[in-house]
């Protein structure tokens, strides 16, 4: 077997609920994977466990096919670039500091340093003088392709986007979402990526997860969910979705 | 902590340890005295006295009462002060029962306490009121007092607790009245005065006794013993300071005492000077009165003052940043640390420095342990407010960066919790630069020392010689702080 990311049985309970139940998942080498499902579903929480913030109550969680344990977190944590919703970015740091940060901690060499920022500030399209910003006083999507370099910076083989455009505005996701798949094709790295937005998850990814109250429901593109849902339940939510749609149309 | 903060905190500490070292370590005769005048003008021609047999001497003066000075001298933080001899025996052998001067000198001895020749006056403690008041209601003698159940008494501090104080009184003469209050023996004048209080305890040589024109009970049923001033000296003090102070015996009656008390309480003449005087004239002493000039009193107590605040900020800073680290990440230990700052932080500020004397004698040390004590729960609060405050993402995201924990500690959590951690210190600071001036009360210096001295003397000018410079510097922390915060520590 040769994953980027693997779950096997992963459980995880919080104090009164269970986000992830016996949740068997893989992501293959340069994949693009789609999680999706209503809030509390437990598709944030997965992500967590492939970065060790939370740890499993039973079964194994495998990055780059190494199990995660207490030991190899730091070094494995190096491999893995992590996005939030809200960009992470540490305030006290400009752009460039928070970017750099980890590198500069593993004392990567200056030359290096500088290169990989040069080159990272093209693929993400972020302006030169932007990086001397503080994050304060970046744009919402400026902020988001900041996150980006910062996740990119240690060239990790896997990256982890939880819902990496949900604050943003609709004219400038859109622009990003753009940009962002672009960027993975161009550099085949393994994505698994959270979102509520089913059309996202289709515009991302040919393969999309649907969660539900903490179970992977069903895996398939968007036309197998519509085409061949796995229970009522599937074409209910994808339905929701379109709902949402057609009613601003109609109206 | 940012290069930066580390750096002010060094400036502060040298500061602070410079002051301190020059002031603190040399070995010289130290002469204490309590916080009144005529214990300051007594201390002060002992130390001129000791100066001129050779010696290098120091007037630690007003220290406080007779526990403080006593405690001091058996530690050695002080080697002489001058005391009354009815004190000693119903005070510190109040359960030997003596009865004559010369079991009390045997009971000294015990102690390696050396007492001088007696002075030559008896300052016996005295209850007065004031003329009017004593005519209106016709009290001329002490047993009278039972017969006015209402009058409202306000004894000095010291008088309310002491067993030949107002407990004894109370007992001795079965006294009724409850309207009993304990105060500064130097604002009793002004509460008499003012008509606030009916009756205090005086000392029998007090010059305000003519001044605020007062009339002193007799004490008919023999309550009082006899207050014979001496000078107390540890049993190592040299010979040759003994005999030097020996040459006091019998040179100083009650007349001469209360013109020196009246010179310096409603005369302001320094208390060096009139002591030099008195060596002149009575001993022949040309004894040098060592008056400072305003500006160099002033840089004295900026010095012994920034020292007090300085070093046990410093101190602070380097116990509560870790332990308010360590409380934040683990509870249990921070309930523990929490609830025990939370004590000291109630002790009051006075009760806990005379806690301190036995163990630290006088001086910087229990002041500055005390000023430590109270700066901890401030910084400690702020720093586990602080890295509490910092957003879940944020922290999440430090460490899904792969930074190790101290790694994360460093450039991220505590970084956005100075601010806070900051706003400690600057809260620490300015309650220091205000309750440093009690430190004049235990022989710290200080800016309480003018103000302390003020109080004694009601000189509202000297008052606000302390107390000035006192608002002044904190307004300083204030701004200094508020500098720094602007400068490093605000957010982008």
């Amino acid at each position: 077997m040769s994953s980027a990311i693997a779950f096997e049985h992963v459980t995880h309970r919080y104090p009164h609920a269970v986000a992830v139940d016996d949740v068997t998942l893989r992501v293959e080498p340069g994949e693009t994977v789609a999680l999706i499902g209503p809030s509390g579903c437990g598709k944030s929480t997965l992500l967590k466990l492939a970065t060790g913030l939370v740890r499993p109550q039973q079964g194994s969680v495998f990055v780059t096919d190494r199990a995660l344990a207490p030991d190899n977190l730091i070094e494995i944590r190096h491999r893995i670039g992590y996005v939030i919703q809200s960009g992470g970015l540490f305030p006290h740091l400009s752009a460039v500091d928070n970017v750099t940060l980890a590198a500069r901690f593993l004392k990567r060499d200056r030359q290096w340093i500088a290169t990989r920022v040069a080159e990272l500030a093209e693929l993400v399209q972020l302006p030169r003088e932007a990086l001397d910003r503080f994050p304060n006083n970046l744009s919402g999507g400026q902020r988001q392709r900041v996150s980006l370099m910062r996740a990119l910076m240690l060239d990790p083989a896997v990256l982890l986007l939880d819902e990496p455009l949900g604050a943003l505005d609709p004219m400038v996701r859109h622009g990003l979402q753009e940009d962002l798949r672009r960027l993975f094709q161009r550099l085949g790295k393994s994505v698994l990526l959270v979102t509520h937005d089913m059309a996202e998850a289709a515009f991302f990814s040919q393969n999309i997860v649907l969660m539900r109250e903490g179970k992977i429901v069903q895996r398939g593109s968007y036309r197998d969910l519509i085409d061949a849902p796995a229970e009522q339940f599937v074409s209910d939510f994808v339905k929701a979705q379109r709902g949402l749609h057609a009613e601003a149309f109609d109206a | 902590m940012p290069e930066s903060h580390r750096c002010l905190f060094r400036t502060l500490l040298t500061i602070a340890v410079l002051s301190f070292g020059s002031t603190a370590f040399a070995a010289k005769t130290v002469i204490g005295s309590k916080a009144f005048t005529e214990s300051v003008i007594l201390g002060e021609i002992a130390t001129q006295l000791t100066e001129e047999a050779g010696y290098d001497a120091e007037h630690r003066r007003q220290l406080g009462g007779t526990r403080v000075l006593w405690s001091a001298l058996i530690r050695g933080d002080i080697q002489c002060y001058p005391e009354y001899t009815g004190t000693l025996s119903t005070e510190i052998f109040s359960s030997q029962n003596i009865k004559s001067d010369t079991e009390l000198r045997s009971a000294l001895a015990k102690q390696s306490i050396w007492t001088s020749k007696s002075l030559g006056f008896n300052n016996t403690y005295v209850l007065g009121m004031t003329r009017g008041r004593a005519a209106e209601l016709g009290i001329t003698r002490m047993s009278q007092l039972a017969d006015h159940p209402t009058l409202r008494f306000g004894f000095s501090n010291e008088f309310m607790e002491r067993a030949d104080g107002w407990p004894g009184i109370r007992a001795h003469y079965r006294l009724p009245q409850q309207d009993v209050r304990g105060l500064s023996h130097d604002l009793a004048y002004r509460g008499l005065e003012s008509r606030s209080l009916d009756l205090t305890d005086l000392y029998s040589t007090d010059a305000e006794i003519v001044h605020y024109d007062l009339t002193t009970l007799v004490d008919d049923a023999r309550f009082f013993p006899v207050y014979d001033a001496i000078i107390v000296c540890r049993e190592d003090v040299p010979d040759a300071i003994r005999e030097s102070l020996n040459r006091l015996g019998g040179r100083i009656d009650e007349m001469t005492m209360t013109k020196m008390n009246a010179r310096a309480a409603l005369d302001r003449e320094p208390e060096a000077q009139i002591a030099a005087s008195f060596l002149r004239d009575q001993l022949n002493v040309n004894a040098e009165a060592k008056v400072q000039s305003r500006s160099a009193r002033i840089w004295q107590r900026t010095r012994e003052h920034l020292a007090m605040v300085g070093i046990s900020l410093g101190l602070a800073v380097l116990v509560a940043v870790p332990l308010g680290i360590i409380a934040f990440h683990r509870r249990g230990v921070g309930r523990v640390v929490f609830a025990i700052a939370d004590i000291l932080q109630t002790l009051p500020a006075l009760a806990l420095l005379v806690f301190l004397i036995p163990w630290l004698g006088i001086g910087y040390a229990p002041a500055i342990v005390a000023l430590f004590l109270y700066s901890v729960l401030p910084i400690l609060r702020n720093t586990h407010t602080g890295l509490a405050d910092i957003p879940r993402d944020l922290r999440e995201s430090a460490e899904a960066l792969g930074l190790p924990r101290i790694a994360r500690l460093r450039y991220v959590e505590l970084p956005l919790a100075a601010r806070s951690m900051l706003a400690g210190v600057r809260t620490a600071a300015v309650i220091n630069v205000g309750t440093a001036t009690l430190g004049a009360l235990i022989g710290a210096g200080g800016y309480g020392q003018p103000i302390l001295t003020g109080i004694r003397l009601d000189d509202t000018k000297l008052i606000l010689e302390g107390a000035v410079p006192a608002a002044v510097l904190a307004l300083l922390v204030q701004w200094v702080f508020g500098w720094v915060e602007r400068r490093w520590v605000t957010a982008k």
